[in-house]
């Protein structure tokens, strides 16, 4: 066999190979998901709403955060998310400590994140009873970059964007979703919940839309207005069912 | 995110002689989110430290050899490679809407000096679609990063009938760009830039320049780009 043909050979296998192990890749996927039966959900996105701006703003721009565990908003995720998978999954209740989960942040040091895998595996073992399902749906807070500016923004919120022309505000609720294997405790499936299709110009890698009847000047106490909380709730609401869709994980679209 | 752009610059720094190009637009971000404020400057970057309003990272720009047999200036002076400088970059913003900038780059190449970049940029949203940005740009070279493009040695200068240059690092230009973008939809956005800068030091008093060429280098560029989403499972 002359070196051309030899070099050929080994090409060709090296592909096969590479697709074979892709296939794999997505068999297991889908395999760990078809032998999932009891679920358990855990959700710790919305205690707290953080008023930001962005854009052409003054020299004092730091956000402000507002406690809003009264809204009962991971109860509503937890409640939503049970009623979109409980055609496919046996959805059992599952007690956590939500604030463990809370205060799991990113490090601004890329490298530290990869390095140190995923917060949430440890957590899903140590602090979430009753353990035994075969999978663990974890929802908390995302985060994303906003406008052209280095302004990242998280969670619930409402952020003004200034511009010379005009300002505008825009409410956002961004959170992501892990499948946990019951057993192993690795991650089956990983999404951020993607923008809605009226999420505006200024777009944010999340659900998030204009909202032009609330200010944050007239909101006073965050967790007694209760258009901001409609408003927050009804992105979830229409989020979550197509996130949990696009997972593969819930047919409700 | 991808795009075609078009820039009419100078042929080589330092030279009077314009012409246009295509520029590739290239970027991968995050599904749904906008691109960071960028400059027609900076270099090609990664922020692996990113506090928001710090970021830092590796940064790399890729520098087109010199040909001399493509220009009739450069008849005599011999080629210069093509020149990769590999480095580091940090951004801060006091606030939104201003960017401070600094690189500090490695030549491998053609030049084996030393380049650093410093830049300030006023970021206007006009419109919720429509952004203007301005400031000021400076560049600092080392020896080994000007001689290869402005230096003229004894051979050179006989091959020439330049007289010969030792030209030596330092304050290597100053200028100032302003760009313009406007955000048709989610998914394309149109931009146009310019970028001035007036040669410093050795670079600016080299032979070539002043005999041949211009102190004055202006880039104008114009662009176009789409944003879409794909997914790796």
């Amino acid at each position: 066999m002359c070196r051309s043909d030899r070099r050929a050979s080994f090409t060709a296998v090296v592909l096969v190979a590479v697709s074979v192990s892709a296939c794999a890749a997505f068999d297991t996927r889908d395999t760990k998901l078809q032998a999932v039966k009891t679920v358990g959900i855990i959700s710790a996105v919305g205690d707290e709403i953080i008023f930001a701006k962005g854009g052409l703003t003054g020299l004092n721009n730091r956000s402000q955060s507002f406690p809003i565990a009264s809204w009962g908003l991971d109860d509503l995720i937890v409640q939503q998310a049970t009623t979109a998978l409980n055609g496919r999954f046996q959805v059992q209740p599952v007690s956590y400590n939500r604030a463990a989960f809370t205060a799991i942040k990113d490090s601004p040091v890329a490298p530290v994140n990869l390095v140190r895998g995923d917060a949430f595996k440890k957590l899903v073992q140590t602090e979430v009873s009753p353990q035994g399902l075969d999978a663990y749906i974890v929802i908390t807070k995302a985060k994303s970059s906003f406008g052209s500016g280095p302004r990242k923004i998280e969670g619930i919120g409402l952020i003004t964007y200034g511009t010379v022309m005009e300002s505008y505000n825009q409410v956002h609720a961004l959170y992501e979703i892990r499948v946990f294997d019951g057993k192993t405790f690795e991650i089956i499936e990983k999404m951020t919940a993607p923008p809605l299709d009226d999420g505006g110009q200024v777009t944010i890698a999340g659900p998030s839309r204009r909202i032009d009847e609330i200010s944050p000047s007239d909101t006073g106490n965050p967790a007694a207005n209760e258009k901001l909380h409609a408003a927050i709730a009804d992105l979830v609401a229409r989020s979550l069912s197509t996130t949990l869709s696009d997972m593969h994980l819930a047919d409700v679209r | 995110m991808v795009g075609v752009g078009g820039e009419y610059k100078p042929d080589f720094e330092g030279t009077n002689r314009s012409m246009l190009s295509p520029v590739p637009i290239f970027s991968i971000r995050r599904a749904g989110s906008t691109e960071q404020f960028r400059g027609p400057r900076d270099s090609a970057s990664i922020a692996l430290i990113d506090f928001g309003d710090l970021r830092a990272g590796p940064a790399a720009k890729f520098v087109s050899s010199r040909k001399a047999n493509n220009y009739s200036e450069l008849n005599g002076l011999g080629d210069v490679k093509t020149t990769v400088e590999l480095g580091g970059f940090v951004e801060y913003y006091p606030v939104d809407w201003f960017r401070t900038r600094g690189e500090l780059r490695q030549g491998i190449g053609g030049h084996h000096g030393v380049v650093a970049d410093l830049s300030a940029d006023v970021i206007v949203p006009l419109i919720q679609r429509l952004t203007i940005s301005a400031g000021p740009r400076f560049t600092w070279e080392s020896t080994n990063a000007t001689s290869p493009y402005f230096g003229i040695d004894a051979v050179q200068a006989l091959a020439t009938g330049l007289p010969a240059f030792d030209a030596k690092g330092g304050a290597h230009s100053v200028g100032a760009g302003a760009q313009v973008s406007y955000r048709i939809n989610p998914q394309w956005e149109v931009h146009a830039y310019v970028e001035y800068e007036r040669l410093l030091g050795d670079a600016a008093k080299s032979p070539l320049v002043t005999l041949r060429g211009s102190p004055n280098q202006t880039t104008v560029g114009i662009g176009a780009s789409y944003a879409f989403d794909f997914k790796i499972r």
